[in-house]
């Protein structure tokens, strides 16, 4: 595995990837980002702070869905106050993230875990609209009796470690031989 | 590998066989962290959700009592794994965490929070049934809400600032 990991991101030094990571290091931003001790580990706070505001939020949707949580809410009430949470945690999320991409962009830009998260997250997000589409026009059609499908429930369970998947290639692009 | 004498407390439980199991392995850390990141993000997610009920900003459609059973077994779950895994990572590296001011205060706020929760249940939730319902929260409920969203939160800063800092005290 490691081996594998190291070969991918072995080749992307060869690849345009690596002119984009030294172009962004050239960048004022990234110069600001790293010049001052803090703003690291203070973006890493934020990123931190969002995922659990995003991920908690999608927990107790998908816990809603399952039957677990929310009893009494409609479908509509529960996405009415979770995934709002969730666009705004992803979207501070982002930004963070690219704070901290900017920092350190070779590290993150040459490196086999970073893509294998950002594939990972765009799989998420897209997932997650097609499900909450589907999930609350299936509940508003149904009425007040409506329960969610089998498949429903598990494709929940899906992007939690979806979630869960991301996470882990968030701490290891820090540890991949690179 | 040789390890000094153990000249302290830390120190012997950093050279136990467990601490330096932890130390030398290549995968245990980061295998130990990402468990910690996948726990205390679930505890914070949940404790948040609790905490904006509280403080009457959202989830106002839920009874308090509702929104406990809906988040409290998770928070507690996922702080049993934030904690097994905390301690082993603390284990491995005692004596370096023991003298790192970002630690101590992250343990004394952890610690502050868990007075807070129990003043809470013990005290402030006794009458729940008054307000289990209610959009405008009495004062000692959001008084709970606000002083564990700012604990956390500065929590969360200490947490990636000892990352940053382990090794530079001494």
């Amino acid at each position: 595995m490691g081996d594998l990991l190291y070969n991918i991101t072995d080749w992307m030094r060869g690849t345009f990837l690596l002119d984009w990571a030294f172009w962004m290091q050239e960048t004022g931003f990234s110069l600001f980002m790293v010049e001052n001790f803090w703003n690291v580990p203070i973006a890493q706070a934020i990123h931190i702070l969002s995922i659990a505001a995003a991920f908690g939020a999608t927990l107790m949707l998908v816990l809603r869905i399952n039957g677990r949580a929310g009893a009494g809410l409609s479908m509509e009430q529960v996405s009415a106050r979770f995934v709002p949470w969730i666009r705004w945690g992803l979207l501070v999320i982002i930004i963070s993230g690219m704070t901290m991409i900017f920092a350190e962009p070779v590290r993150n830009m040459i490196n086999a875990v970073f893509w294998i998260k950002m594939i990972v997250l765009v799989l998420m997000v897209l997932v997650s609209l097609k499900y909450v589409g589907s999930v609350r026009a299936k509940a508003l059609n149904s009425g007040a009796a409506w329960q969610a499908s089998g498949s429903a429930k598990s494709t929940g369970w899906f992007i939690i470690i979806l979630w869960c998947l991301i996470m882990v290639c968030g701490r290891w692009i820090a540890y991949v031989p690179v | 590998m040789m390890y000094p004498e153990p000249t302290n407390i830390w120190e012997s439980i950093e050279y136990s066989s467990l601490g330096i199991s932890i130390a030398e392995s290549t995968w245990a850390f980061p295998t130990l962290e990402t468990l910690h990141v996948i726990g205390l993000v679930t505890v914070l997610g949940t404790i948040f959700v609790m905490d904006l009920r509280l403080i009457g900003k959202a989830s106002t459609n839920s009874s308090v009592t509702r929104m406990t059973k809906d988040t409290l077994p998770w928070t507690w779950a996922a702080f049993v794994l934030a904690a097994i895994t905390g301690t082993l990572l603390f284990i491995s590296k005692a004596s370096s965490y023991m003298i790192n001011p970002y630690f101590l205060v992250k343990m004394s706020l952890m610690a502050i929070a868990g007075l807070n929760m129990l003043y809470f249940h013990f005290v402030t939730y006794k009458n729940v049934a008054v307000w289990d319902n209610a959009s405008v929260m009495p004062a000692g409920a959001k008084f709970a809400g606000y002083t564990s969203l700012f604990f956390w939160i500065v929590i969360v800063f200490c947490g990636r600032a000892i990352g940053f800092t382990l090794g530079i005290y001494y």
